[in-house]
């Protein structure tokens, strides 16, 4: 990790995507202390960390950990234990992801998507106000992915911040509200969802008069946001429109363009124009852990 | 500490290879203990003999020789015990439940802590065994009865306790230093039975003026329980458990914990 600073706001469902070897698991797992840091601080709720920090944060990092030879009960009996929490709550989160049936057999006997469910209701034993999910979908088969996304969708809906480390562009999409990119323990891009990485169309415009422009632009009834830019305005359409539609809107108006090109949005293409875009030589040299700072408010 | 205690026990409640191995350690170690005088017997009918003394008039079983006697011969086997704490500390390793702990909160000091307990726990109960067995041999073999010598010498249980113990502090050293089961109980065995009785039997010749090999771990540990049977050879035996040999292996015991807890601290924790 090279100079990554981070902060995640209460409420947020926060990405962090990159490819296999980014750092992403290092990250969490400095902040989560388990692995050693070179230099650099983070912190939990605004404190400094502790064990107690920790009892408040639902946590899984990469596989599933649990005795394979437990039951998904006893197994679950055991976080409670360490996290001080009320055995009345396992029968609660096993319901929540739906394992309660199978409760009683051995963690071994379970399908990964099992597995993963069982670490999803582990991580909310405690009704953490922080979930920390590493490649929570890593290796299951579509219908386990949808699942456990719904899940994640489900949980952040009860306002839990949920910290989700990932790297598939469409599931950071479907699930989080903000994210960052990081290549090689470097932090390339950091920002809400929204704004970077919606998959609609985008049209830039310009026209003599920017003004006239874009109040006219305002009335067509098929816009998301309009924003403007140097040269041009950063129209954002919805429902199917494409620039020929907003050409003719503009056109019946009176107005003339002078400059209409549209882009294609797709999240592939932005994943990778943002690891395209570091290329310096310095960035991919450094794997030090120097001037972590992640800091989490919740 | 309750806690912890209950944490180690929701582990190897439903652990069945933990189960198997504490089964034909305490089968083994009743088959031992209580089939020396048969086998003494046996030895005589053979026609064999102790420097010229029948083996069946040896009074193994009888109060209150029998406590260092049985003391003695049980700590042959606790290498078995120490099998069973390597295999509970790398398994925490191998299945990486050592990081989820340590996520899910629980501080390294409770981790050690609750791997202390339970070792604490198998020391307590494999004495009290060792005791109740006795009671039961003596009761049967010994031609002395009675409160008074029953009891005499049974400081040797405790010592047996205190062996044990630091034995087992230093099988989990080894479990958390190698992590890898297989590795671990070869090192453990292979350390405790030959790499230090052989390295220390070299370095006592080569320089044979110092006794500096008799303070090494496994040695100190087994310095704890004198052997016994020289006394029916009449020759002089130390019969009590000497206070020096009892301050080795505390400072032994923590040095134990200490390197253990330094382990945990340094390193990442299963990555």
């Amino acid at each position: 990790m090279n100079d990554l600073s981070l902060e995640v706001q209460a409420g947020q469902v926060f990405g962090i995507l990159g490819p296999n070897g980014s750092g992403k698991t290092t990250t969490l797992g400095i902040v989560l202390d388990v692995v050693k840091k070179n230099s650099g601080a983070y912190h939990w709720f605004g404190n400094l960390p502790s064990a107690e920090s920790r009892k408040k944060i639902g946590a899984i990092l990469e596989t599933p950990v649990f005795y394979p030879y437990l039951s998904a009960v006893d197994n679950l009996k055991i976080v409670a234990l360490i996290k001080g929490v009320d055995e009345s709550r396992i029968d609660t989160v096993l319901k929540t992801v739906d394992l309660h049936e199978r409760r009683l057999d051995a963690f071994k006997t379970y399908s990964l998507g099992m597995k993963q469910r069982l670490a999803i209701a582990s991580a909310l034993l405690a009704d953490p106000q922080v979930m920390i999910l590493d490649e929570p979908t890593n290796g299951l088969d579509p219908q386990g992915i949808a699942e456990i996304r719904q899940l994640i969708i489900q949980i952040a809906r009860q306002g839990k911040t949920i910290i989700l480390a990932s790297h598939l562009l469409d599931e950071v999409q479907k699930v989080c509200s903000h994210f960052a990119v990081l290549k090689k323990g470097k932090l390339i891009y950091s920002g809400s969802v929204d704004e970077a990485l919606t998959g609609t169309d985008t049209v830039e415009v310009a026209a003599d008069d920017m003004n006239r422009l874009e109040e006219t632009v305002k009335q067509f009834a098929h816009i998301q946001s309009v924003r403007p830019e140097k040269q041009f305005l950063r129209v954002r359409l919805t429902d199917n429109q494409s620039s020929a539609d907003l050409n003719r809107f503009l056109v019946e108006r009176g107005i003339v363009v002078s400059h209409l090109s549209q882009r294609t949005n797709s999240l592939e293409q932005q994943f990778l124009q943002i690891l395209a875009a570091d290329q310096s030589p310095a960035a991919s040299e450094n794997h030090s852990l120097a001037n972590q700072n992640i800091t989490t408010h919740a | 500490m309750p806690r912890l205690l209950a944490i180690e026990w929701l582990k190897l409640k439903s652990y069945r290879p933990f189960w198997i191995l504490m089964t034909l350690y305490f089968l083994v170690l009743s088959l031992v203990l209580s089939g020396v005088m048969l086998f003494f017997e046996y030895l005589a009918s053979r026609g064999a003999e102790f420097n010229g003394i029948d083996p069946s008039i040896v009074p193994f079983y009888d109060f209150a020789d029998i406590w260092q006697n049985m003391t003695y011969l049980a700590t042959f086997l606790k290498i078995f015990l120490g099998f069973i704490v390597v295999i509970s500390i790398t398994n925490e390793y191998s299945y990486k439940t050592i990081r989820q702990h340590i996520i899910d909160g629980l501080t390294r000091w409770e981790f050690l802590g609750s791997k202390l307990l339970i070792i604490l726990a198998i020391a307590v109960v494999n004495t009290l065994f060792v005791f109740v067995l006795g009671l039961i041999l003596g009761w049967i073999y010994s031609p002395v009865q009675g409160m008074d010598v029953m009891f005499e010498y049974a400081g040797f249980l405790l010592g047996y306790f205190l062996d044990v113990f630091a034995f087992l502090t230093f099988a989990l050293l080894v479990g958390m230093l190698i992590k890898r089961t297989g590795f671990a109980i070869v090192l453990l065995a292979l350390y405790t039975l030959f790499i230090e009785p052989i390295g220390a039997l070299v370095l006592s010749i080569e320089y044979s003026e110092y006794t500096f090999h008799q303070y090494f771990p496994i040695r100190a540990i087994n310095n704890l329980i004198q052997v016994p049977f020289g006394k029916y050879l009449f020759q002089e035996v130390q019969d009590y458990v000497a206070f020096g040999d009892i301050a080795l292996v505390v400072a032994y015991v923590g040095l134990f914990i200490f390197f253990s807890y330094r382990l945990l601290k340094i390193r990442d924790i299963g990555g």
